[in-house]
């Protein structure tokens, strides 16, 4: 997956994917590449879904800016 | 009062000089109950009950003074200070010092003047194309959201909560700064620098969490005194500079600070920066899981179709000359083969929930491959036992004459002449000696 790759890019390509197979007609090669490509940018997506999930840090901006200085 | 004429009689006195001085002033309405704007320095009150101050602005300064008991003073009016006075002015003699003599004196609502700096203000950033200049986008999932703001405000409890609601969990760093008074500024800065620095790829990696990506600095409503850190020059210099985007999320709806006419983002609320900023978890776990059904059905529909394709095929085969047959049939096999591979290999891949997809999808698509196969090796065992080689292996013999023309009965035949015996390995050569021709068997 490209650097530049972000969840609204990853998410307007699976809409593109899923109109291209729902509409048929594909050669046997194009749609398992599309397959393939689609079960990426899901991946990716779930895992952006899961990476903002953390923990929340309460601090001073003393604290902080002690911790930045070391 | 002496004239003109007096004076031109000898030296005057200093005394009745100065004393010529302060008898036209004191006469000249000019300089009587005037109404005088200014700052107060040297603020001094004496025991006697008597003020002294000098009144200042940047073009020049007077000494002034409030005697006992003149007139009221407001209790915020102190050293630095604007003030208007109503004042005469009054020369005494005996030191040659002119001053004002105060009947009154009134502070300048504050917010006047700091209103006054914040036009200023908008107008600078607006010749600097600061006010209209190109806007960060904001991150349509934040990984790790900087929220600066005071500890334990209600702002702060109403921005967790709506946060937790929408996305349980979703990273946040809270810098707790002074979001007013004088330490309010110079903390809000540094405030949006540190953050600034928790975006920074390296020290992300070395704290082992996502860089900041988005800054929401702000507070809940107040005052407009309370919020006017929000209307400095240094705060909103800063929200300029940010690599990050900052949305500004300042007090009420109504609150309109020069922070939020230039931040990426002019939140109404804190809450409204939630709001607007983290979206809802459910809401984009359903669209996934959504694409996900989606294409896991498109592509079983494609496998379905290309499978009534393959029985097409294989009816138009029973038609076709032998050797098409053949090569169809190592086609369809090979096809079948490079299916099943790429399923496997390309499905197989895929993870977890995806995974659990693709196999489902695999094991049909590979059962109807499967049956296809074994359909076709049905048919070419039959096409393979009629082929004249698989007859010769059987133990029968092919004849043909000289020119390789196939003889199939004894009309072709005539005795003594050399025929051709093909055989399952090879050829012979032979001569007819006798021929006898069975009845009911011409055909």
């Amino acid at each position: 997956m490209s650097e530049k790759m972000s969840y609204g890019i990853a998410v307007n390509r699976l809409e593109e994917i899923v109109a291209d197979l729902e509409r048929g007609g594909i050669a046997l090669d194009e749609t398992l590449k599309l397959y393939e490509e689609g079960a990426k940018l899901l991946e990716f997506c779930q895992q952006e879904l899961a990476s903002a999930e953390g923990r929340l840090n309460e601090m001073r901006l003393s604290e902080l800016e002690e911790k930045l200085s070391e | 009062m002496r004239t003109g004429s007096e004076l031109t009689t000898g030296p005057i006195p200093v005394g009745q000089f100065v004393n010529l001085i302060r008898t036209t002033v004191r006469n000249d309405s000019l300089f009587q109950n005037q109404v005088i704007k200014g700052e107060i320095t040297q603020w001094k009150s004496y025991p006697s009950g008597h003020t002294y101050f000098t009144l200042r602005d940047s073009d020049g300064q007077i000494s002034a003074v409030i005697w006992q008991g003149r007139c009221s003073i407001d209790s915020s009016i102190g050293e630095g200070s604007v003030v208007v006075v109503i004042a005469n002015l009054d020369l005494y003699a005996k030191s040659g010092r002119i001053q004002l003599i105060v009947n009154r004196i009134e502070p300048i609502n504050k917010l006047g003047v700091l209103e006054e700096q914040r036009k200023q203000l908008i107008e600078l950033l607006r010749s600097e194309g600061m006010l209209d200049r190109p806007r960060k986008a904001l991150p349509s999932i934040p990984k790790h959201i900087a929220i600066i703001t005071g500890v334990g405000s209600a702002a702060l409890a109403d921005m967790n909560r709506l946060a937790e609601n929408r996305w349980p969990g979703i990273r946040r760093t809270v810098i707790g700064v002074t979001v007013q008074g004088n330490l309010a500024p110079n903390e809000i800065v540094r405030g949006i620098l540190a953050a600034g620095k928790l975006a920074d790829f390296d020290l992300a990696r070395r704290l082992n969490q996502p860089p900041v990506d988005v800054i929401i600095v702000g507070r809940g409503g107040g005052s407009p005194e309370d919020l006017w850190a929000f209307n400095l020059e240094p705060v909103v210099r800063a929200i300029i500079a940010s690599g990050v985007p900052v949305i500004s999320a300042v007090g009420h709806e109504s609150d309109m600070l020069v922070a939020d006419l230039v931040a990426d983002m002019r939140a109404s609320t804190p809450s409204n920066a939630i709001e607007r900023l983290v979206p809802e978890f459910d809401q984009h776990q359903m669209m996934i899981l959504n694409f996900e059904l989606r294409i896991t059905d498109a592509t079983t529909r494609m496998f379905v179709d290309w499978r009534n394709n393959l029985r097409l095929l294989q009816s138009r085969l029973l038609n076709a000359p032998l050797q098409g047959v053949y090569n169809a049939n190592q086609q369809i096999t090979d096809l079948s083969n490079r299916l099943t591979t790429a399923i496997i290999n390309k499905f197989g891949q895929s993870k977890q929930k995806l995974a659990s997809l693709g196999n489902i999808m695999m094991l049909s698509a590979q059962q109807s491959i499967a049956a296809e196969k074994t359909k076709l090796a049905v048919f070419a065992s039959a096409l393979n036992s009629a082929h004249p080689n698989n007859v010769l292996q059987r133990g029968y013999s092919m004849i043909s004459d000289e020119n390789g023309q196939i003889i199939s009965r004894t009309d072709d035949l005539d005795e003594g002449q050399n025929i051709i015996l093909a055989l399952a390995d090879g050829t012979a050569k032979a001569t007819v000696e006798e021929i006898t021709k069975e009845s009911g068997k011409n055909e």
